[in-house]
């Protein structure tokens, strides 16, 4: 999901900066999906059961 | 368009890590380093995570989504100069998610936090009264055309300044630890998120800055109009700053109070925008 919505943006930035698609469909497509590429980076990232789920230790 | 909308979010963050640190000095604490939501943000993103048994899982997942989405969208309608009133209509969507943030969890503190959230959609009531006032004024409800309206007859804060305080006391109504703050009063630990932790958490902080910097943004280019980037941001700090002080010193209103006072200036605001269109 990390993968898919990252080269979703990638990809539709490279499309935009060529002109070949409007800012308008652009920005609705950022708006889908920049929320899912939080949310799916953060649930790839988080700590599993048996890791630590601090990582700043020592901060 | 994708740098910016990254850069807005971690500004916003910074933003309200500042409203921390100033609020802390004038109540004499250390307070956190001002970049210290960012690093809430990267904490939480890290945490173990799950969804509660007594949570709604859909709604208590698409809810972070949503939030975060209404305000990329709110961002980019700022950006293209779109119209206010979509981006006040986003405002009183963020009080509806809110209340689907308490409600899915399942939890009695969630569910007061969202409660208090419809609440206190008070504070949203002075916003049109704005509204209104600054259509009299600028006959359109575009954000380019009223930067283009002051760029002819100067700032509206000039122009309409009770205006521009009524508008700053929604500002306010939006800040953390302020007077208006019902939603997170501590009798409800963290209000609507309570139950929010670990990656939807970090989601909900990331919709946070976000909101933050598209509502400073919103009142800059509505009431002084366009101005180069590292002064949209210089503003952006002092208007911080000036909320800070007054979140410091003034204690969190009951629910009641809150309602009642933003009552009073919606009425006063009436009155204000009726004599204008007296006037004119």
């Amino acid at each position: 999901m990390v993968l898919l919505t990252g080269l979703a943006g990638i990809a539709a930035t490279a499309i935009w900066v060529l002109d070949l698609i409007p800012s308008l469909y652009y920005e609705a497509l950022l708006v889908v999906d920049f929320p899912l590429f939080v949310l799916s980076t953060g649930i790839w990232w988080m700590a599993r059961e048996r890791d630590a789920d601090i990582p700043f230790l020592g901060y | 368009m994708i740098h910016y909308l990254i850069f807005a979010t971690f500004f916003g963050l910074l933003l309200l890590g500042i409203h921390r640190k100033v609020i802390a000095r004038i109540q004499r604490r250390p307070g956190p380093p001002i970049w210290q939501e960012i690093l809430h943000m990267f904490k939480f993103s890290f945490k173990s995570t799950w969804i509660p048994n007594t949570a709604s899982e859909t709604l208590f997942v698409a809810v972070v989504l949503i939030a975060i989405g209404i305000w990329t969208a709110a961002f980019f309608i700022v950006l293209a100069g779109g119209s206010l009133l979509i981006i006040f209509g986003i405002y009183m969507l963020h009080k509806i998610v809110e209340h689907g943030f308490g409600l899915s969890s399942g939890s009695p503190y969630g569910k007061f936090g969202g409660v208090r959230s419809v609440i206190s959609a008070a504070s949203e009531i002075p916003l049109f009264v704005s509204v209104a006032a600054i259509t009299l004024f600028t006959k359109s409800l575009s954000i380019s055309d009223i930067i283009a309206y002051q760029e002819v007859s100067g700032p509206l804060i000039f122009v309409l300044p009770l205006v521009a305080v009524a508008m700053y006391m929604v500002v306010i109504s939006k800040m953390p630890f302020g007077p208006f703050s019902i939603v997170e009063s501590k009798e409800l630990v963290s209000g609507y998120k309570t139950e929010h932790f670990g990656v939807w958490r970090a989601g909900l902080e990331i919709c946070n800055g976000l909101k933050t910097y598209v509502l400073l943004m919103t009142f800059i280019l509505v009431f002084i109009g366009a101005v180069p980037f590292w002064l949209m941001l210089i503003l952006m700090i002092l208007i911080v700053v000036t909320l800070s002080f007054i979140c410091a010193l003034c204690p969190m209103l009951s629910p009641f109070d809150s309602v009642t006072v933003q009552t009073l200036i919606t009425a006063v605001m009436i009155v204000y925008v009726a004599l204008l269109w007296w006037l004119l």
